[in-house]
């Protein structure tokens, strides 16, 4: 992990802006409110905190999918008896009680109280200031900086490639204008593992034996599905399975418009890692919060499936602009 | 009269010809209204795919579209389609249902992670998914088979899997279900034309418009229902080329 300092990238942390050209799309409307969490939380004695913290340490943090280290695990409980409130663990990783009695077994401590009422932040605060103010309302939380900022400076990029594939579909897009396609929406599926070879696609609605859903990106997906095929037909016995690829697993997509409903789905589903996209669109789009209904698919709480969403904002890239009503 | 339950079994036993064949359970069937026929079916094939976006819906979609031709001709029918699936289709799904302009949607069980039709979201009304107008989705329809189909499934999976997840997957329930909000998915005016007026106390409460499950389209093997539904389907291909040579 890079300090913030040392990362040689130009990032502006409040803008969520790389290099000047990649703005972070993200729900801003979701931010200030936190998404809350279900934890099973015991009372122990304060005695007997030690003997906890080996427990939770040993039994819990490496195997619980869901992170909890932005809160403070313990709290004193009001009351004349030294007694301390703890979280366990997450409702995902012990999905009922039995779970965790069957957990807590053996751990060496008395506990009382098992509960999963306890509502936490999932993820930490923006701001110090709503840090505070959720400590207050949901759980003790430590305040480590704003999450958003270490995820933007994890994030990697190679700013001269990504201008390469965005000048490529940018160029097809016009080519494909030229010839008469009303849709000149064009992707290029990065696969990381191959990345000097990307498969593109154009959409390919305005064909008359082609359907209204032939967008590049559902086009794009069946491509890189017949491109798996073909090369492990190809694969002789003793290289299979060392480099095949499933669905869309960590691709990296670059596509003109920002797509409908449908394709953000279809992405979804194919597992890929991040979306960059050049031309907004305000009536269908899904991405930003400011397009369409405002569903943000990439980073919407209720469906728990994400990936990295960045649109272009330097003016060095124009693909044919698209009627505002068209789902990209 | 053919009921929405008539059309839902045939989806139901083919998402159970699709469970026996190693897919997820999950089947549509097209029912083109003037004539009241199936005209294009579909069972998930993203194993078989390799992709992520194979499902029954999408298959249907293919198949119809090389029983008709054209693209233009497809958009033409939609209208006049009504979609029975046994589970709800996901967002992807529901935004292609409604950019192709398909007529009313109906479904056995809500999709509680993707669904697109009101669970998740509402593709099947907001703006966003486009021009060709909005779609009534109506939900509950043999809601307990589709459930049944997909809880032979993951205990299948989980019976495969070298990590078993959690009781609850471990154990096949076949007595309780889960509630159903209606509100989600329609309105109550809606509800009615659907239903009748009678009924009404279900979507109050709830609870299932049918509670008694139809064991045997969801415990039998239908080894004959591709064959069904094909001779179904080509009974519209005919009436489509007779009409042509008129």
């Amino acid at each position: 992990m890079v300090k913030k300092a040392l990362n040689p990238l130009k990032i502006d942390f409040k803008k969520c802006i790389v290099e000047d050209c990649l703005l972070q799309i993200r729900n801003e409307k979701n931010l200030e409110e936190p998404e809350l969490i279900n934890v099973w939380t015991i009372q122990i004695n304060a005695k007997d905190s030690k003997l906890l913290i080996d427990f939770i340490r040993s039994k819990i943090l490496d195997e619980d999918g869901i992170f909890l280290n932005h809160i403070k695990r313990i709290r004193k409980v009001e009351g004349p008896k030294k007694m301390l409130e703890v979280v366990l663990c997450s409702t995902e990783f012990a999905q009922d009680e039995a779970a965790c009695m069957s957990l807590l077994t053996n751990c060496g401590f008395n506990y009382q109280n098992l509960s999963c009422e306890n509502l936490i932040p999932k993820q930490g605060a923006p701001t110090k200031e709503l840090a505070i103010e959720w400590s207050e309302l949901y759980w003790p939380l430590n305040w480590c900086g704003n999450p958003n900022d270490q995820i933007l400076n994890e994030y990697t990029f190679d700013i001269d490639f990504i201008r390469e594939k965005l000048a490529q579909i940018t160029s097809i897009s016009q080519e494909e204008a030229k010839k008469g396609n009303k849709v000149p929406v064009v992707t290029a599926f990065v696969n990381p593992c191959d990345a000097e070879h990307p498969i593109v696609s154009t959409d390919q609605r305005s064909e008359v034996n082609d359907l209204v859903l032939d967008h590049s990106i559902m086009i794009g997906i069946r491509k890189v599905a017949e491109d798996t095929k073909l090369k492990e037909s190809q694969l002789t016995d003793s290289t299979i399975g060392t480099d095949s690829t499933y669905l869309c697993l960590n691709f990296d997509v670059y596509t003109t418009h920002e797509p409908c409903s449908m394709c953000s789905m279809a992405l979804i589903h194919s597992r890929v890692k991040r979306c960059i996209f050049i031309r907004p669109m305000s009536k269908t789009g899904t991405l930003r919060a400011d397009s369409g209904d405002g569903y943000c698919m990439h980073c919407n709480n209720s469906l728990n499936s994400k990936f990295e969403v960045f649109q272009w904002i330097g003016n060095d890239f124009a693909p044919i602009e698209i009627e505002s009503n068209l789902c990209a | 009269m053919v009921g929405h339950c008539d059309w839902m079994g045939l989806a139901v036993r083919l998402a159970r010809y699709a469970l026996d064949q190693g897919e997820t359970p999950v089947a549509c069937v097209f029912v083109y209204e003037p004539m009241g026929e199936v005209i294009a079916y579909g069972t998930n094939d993203t194993n078989g795919s390799l992709t992520g976006i194979a499902h029954a819906e999408f298959m249907a979609i293919n198949h119809l579209q090389s029983a008709v031709g054209t693209g233009a001709e497809m958009l033409r029918l939609a209208r006049s389609i009504t979609v029975y699936v046994t589970v709800e289709p996901c967002i992807m799904c529901a935004s292609a249902l409604r950019q192709l302009g398909i007529g009313k949607v109906v479904f056995g069980c809500a999709n509680e992670r993707f669904g697109g039709n009101g669970t998740v979201l509402h593709c099947n009304k907001d703006a966003s998914a486009g021009l060709n107008g909005t779609y009534r989705s109506v939900p509950g329809i043999m809601r307990r088979e589709a459930i049944m189909l997909l809880r032979y499934f993951y205990v299948r999976s989980n019976e495969r899997s070298p990590k078993p997840r959690n009781k609850s997957e471990r154990h096949l329930d076949k007595t309780s279900f889960p509630l159903l909000n209606w509100g989600r998915y329609l309105e109550e005016s809606e509800f009615v034309e659907e239903f009748g007026e009678e009924q009404t106390n279900h979507y109050a409460n709830h609870t299932d418009v049918a509670e008694k499950i139809n064991w045997s389209l969801v415990d039998e093997g239908c080894d004959d229902i591709i064959n069904e539904l094909e001779r179904r389907c080509s009974r519209f291909v005919e009436h489509r080329n007779k009409r042509v040579k008129q």
